[in-house]
């Protein structure tokens, strides 16, 4: 009977724990897929705002239909204070800043991955030199960079995405850093240099490639989401795109006048989209860095 | 080809900067060694005698600064013999002042340039190398498989991933991996560490390299896998005819495998000769510090039970000059009338039989050798 009760116990362990693995497994996939999804949608919704493939003109007026509500007849998310359909809006939206998002993501990631492999390879003073500058960098409020940038030379869009993917390099690269400094110290480094394979493939390919592959999608996700974040915020505060061109800031901005009439909806579909977006692009990054991880201690 | 020298080394000299004390550590001072093809030579000595420099030497991948400051080592390969230190003497300064007994400047670019171009071609190909820890030699995120089709893509003619692979299969069946196939789709981690060993042997072999290394390949493994490895390893020496420089810390393993034997004490070889007749327990004469080690390795069948005697004192210091033999302050042997001389003079080489040369005040009666290097 004891032994049973023991054996029962272990197996009660064992399946809890295996449940636990298997629920945060599942929540990990869920994370990527979602995040995957919203990347794709908002792919769809540029491509069909560069080819027109649009319900409504965003700029088409129509004043007999103004603040339609949720799911009016025609207009399946309503309309706002000028009668313009929403849908379409938000369609249009992401034309603000999804290549200018990519933009900065591609210059963090450069910069970042440059400086990080460098410092983590040569070590010493190049890479005492990097963590002081990414310490330093990382240091400076970016949102008020950009506003300084923006009252002084009124940028345009790609101009402010430049300032946000030269400030968005640190954490790549301290990361890099660490991670190429580790790796070459383990001892497959120096078994692939003694069994003559040259140094580039080494470090593109074995480390770049295969061990901080993931390092750089988690990079890549998070500074998109940042991007999204900074364009949103400064058309919201006005030094963005300017109406009436949409962008998903200055739509949650010039809906918010309505919000205590009880029109909720011009604002909130659009502060939900910015709220959706950021959250699939961190959970993405969240959940694949947890699988990297797992990846490398199994 | 069996018979002649395949890797000459002659007083390769090897410093290391100790930014903590502002002075230069000896690594090896002056090692002369001959490695003949198709032997098996084995160095021992305790950690930090300079084993592991010198065979890191030989494949160019001794880290540190400033590393090697002289010497000269020659692979003898199919194509002719290479100087695998020529020109890097260019790079290098030393000077010796009454103020700074010693001061080494490199010139690190020029130096890295030089070596790499001496050493294309040569590693992994003539000179391959083996290492402890078997389980982090590999790349942990690539299949076992794949690193091995790797390494026979980039050094045989077979160039067809397909054929690749095919050759893969066969070489992890020939060190006893199998099922092959499944071994193949292994990651490092899923392997014992016996059985990474045994890929990584498969690895280093499918290129066919004429020289291997084998840095202490079976540290780490315990008694009965040690012994499967240095099994296989003996096989395929003889088997596949390769040169094989060994580093060991176990004499029995060294007696069983080699047929020569080098021991390094400090910096410097002491004595090199047949390993059997040295590692034996019987008269013929040998170095203090070898009748050291071996008074301190336990024996199996023994006729009456020994006690293991641990050797008293202290390595020297690698810092700065050393002066007479590197052995002399533990030496039993260096009392008395011998005390002057054993502490004051570096012993040369005395020749005690054929191929058995030992540096030691003891044996002056016996030929000295005034040739470095060859030792045949």
């Amino acid at each position: 009977m004891r032994t049973r009760y023991v054996e029962r116990n272990l197996d009660g362990a064992q399946s809890a724990g295996q449940s636990f693995s298997q629920t945060r497994r599942w929540w990990d996939t869920a994370g990527i897929a979602f995040g995957v999804l919203v990347f794709f949608v908002l792919t769809l919704a540029f491509t069909a705002s560069q080819f027109g493939w649009l319900p409504y003109d965003p700029d088409q007026a129509d004043l007999d239909l103004i603040l339609a509500p949720l799911g009016s007849p025609g207009h399946i998310l309503g309309t706002d204070f000028f009668g313009r359909d929403l849908a379409t809006r938000l369609i249009v939206g992401v034309n603000a800043y999804f290549l200018p998002a990519l933009g900065a993501v591609a210059v963090s990631l450069t910069i970042g991955a440059t400086l990080g492999l460098a410092a983590g390879f040569r070590g010493g003073p190049v890479g005492l030199a990097t963590h002081y500058t990414c310490t330093l960098v990382e240091a400076i409020p970016r949102l008020l960079l950009v506003l300084f940038a923006v009252t002084v030379y009124q940028p345009d869009i790609y101009h402010i995405m430049l300032i946000i993917g030269l400030t968005g390099f640190p954490g790549l690269a301290t990361r890099l850093r660490l991670r190429i400094r580790h790796l070459r110290e383990q001892s497959f480094f120096e078994s692939a240099l003694a069994s003559g394979v040259s140094l580039q493939t080494i470090l593109f390919k074995h480390l770049l490639w295969h061990h901080c592959r993931p390092l750089f999608l988690i990079h890549a996700s998070q500074a998109m989401g940042e991007a999204i974040l900074f364009e949103t915020s400064l058309s919201y505060l006005g030094f963005g795109v300017q109406e009436p061109t949409p962008s998903w800031g200055n739509m949650v901005q010039t809906g918010s006048d309505y919000l205590l009439q009880g029109n909720f909806w011009p604002s909130t579909l659009p502060a939900a989209a910015i709220a959706i977006t950021l959250i699939a692009f961190y959970l993405f990054a969240d959940a694949f860095e947890r699988r990297a991880q797992d990846r490398q201690n199994p | 080809m069996k018979g002649s020298p395949h890797l000459e080394i002659e007083n390769l000299q090897a410093y290391f900067y100790a930014s903590a004390d502002r002075t230069f550590v000896r690594a090896v001072t002056g090692v002369d060694l001959c490695v003949m093809r198709g032997e098996t030579l084995a160095l021992i000595g305790e950690s930090g005698s300079g084993k592991s420099v010198t065979a890191l030497s030989a494949l160019g991948l001794l880290k540190g600064d400033p590393g090697i400051v002289a010497g000269r080592i020659c692979l003898h390969t199919d194509e002719g013999p290479r100087e695998l230190l020529a020109g890097l003497d260019r790079c290098v300064t030393i000077e010796r002042t009454p103020e700074r007994p010693l001061s080494i400047s490199k010139n690190g670019p020029a130096w890295d340039r030089q070596q790499k171009r001496n050493f294309v071609g040569v590693r992994g190909k003539e000179i391959a190398a083996i290492f402890q820890n078997p389980r982090t030699a590999f790349n942990p995120y690539l299949m076992v498989g794949e690193q091995i089709v790797e390494n026979i893509r980039l050094h045989t003619p077979t160039k067809l991933y397909q054929e690749a692979y095919d050759q893969a299969l066969y070489w992890l069946e020939r060190v006893g991996l199998e099922p092959a196939a499944e071994r193949f789709d292994n990651f490092p981690y899923g392997l014992s560490g016996g059985m990474c060993q045994r890929a990584m042997l498969a690895m280093t072999l499918a290129a066919e390299p004429a020289l291997l290394i084998a840095d202490e390949p079976t540290t780490g493994l315990d008694a009965t896998l040690r012994t499967a490895i240095l099994e296989l390893l003996a096989e395929l020496q003889r088997n596949l005819g390769f040169t094989l420089l060994m580093i060991s810390h176990d004499l029995h393993v060294v007696r069983r495998l080699a047929q020569r034997v080098a021991v390094f004490y400090n910096g410097v070889i002491v004595e090199r000769g047949p390993s059997l007749a040295m590692l034996s327990a019987n008269d013929i004469p040998k170095h203090p510090y070898t009748q050291a080690l071996l008074d301190a390795q336990p024996v199996r069948v023994s006729p009456k039970p020994r006690r293991l005697i641990a050797l008293q004192g202290d390595v020297p210091s690698p810092i700065g000059e050393a002066a007479g033999c590197r052995f002399a302050p533990r030496c039993t042997h260096a009392k008395g009338i011998n005390a002057k001389r054993c502490e004051h003079e570096s012993p040369p080489f005395f020749q005690v039989s054929s191929d058995h040369q030992l540096a030691c005040w003891l044996y002056t009666d016996s030929k000295e050798v005034s040739v470095r290097g060859v030792d045949a």
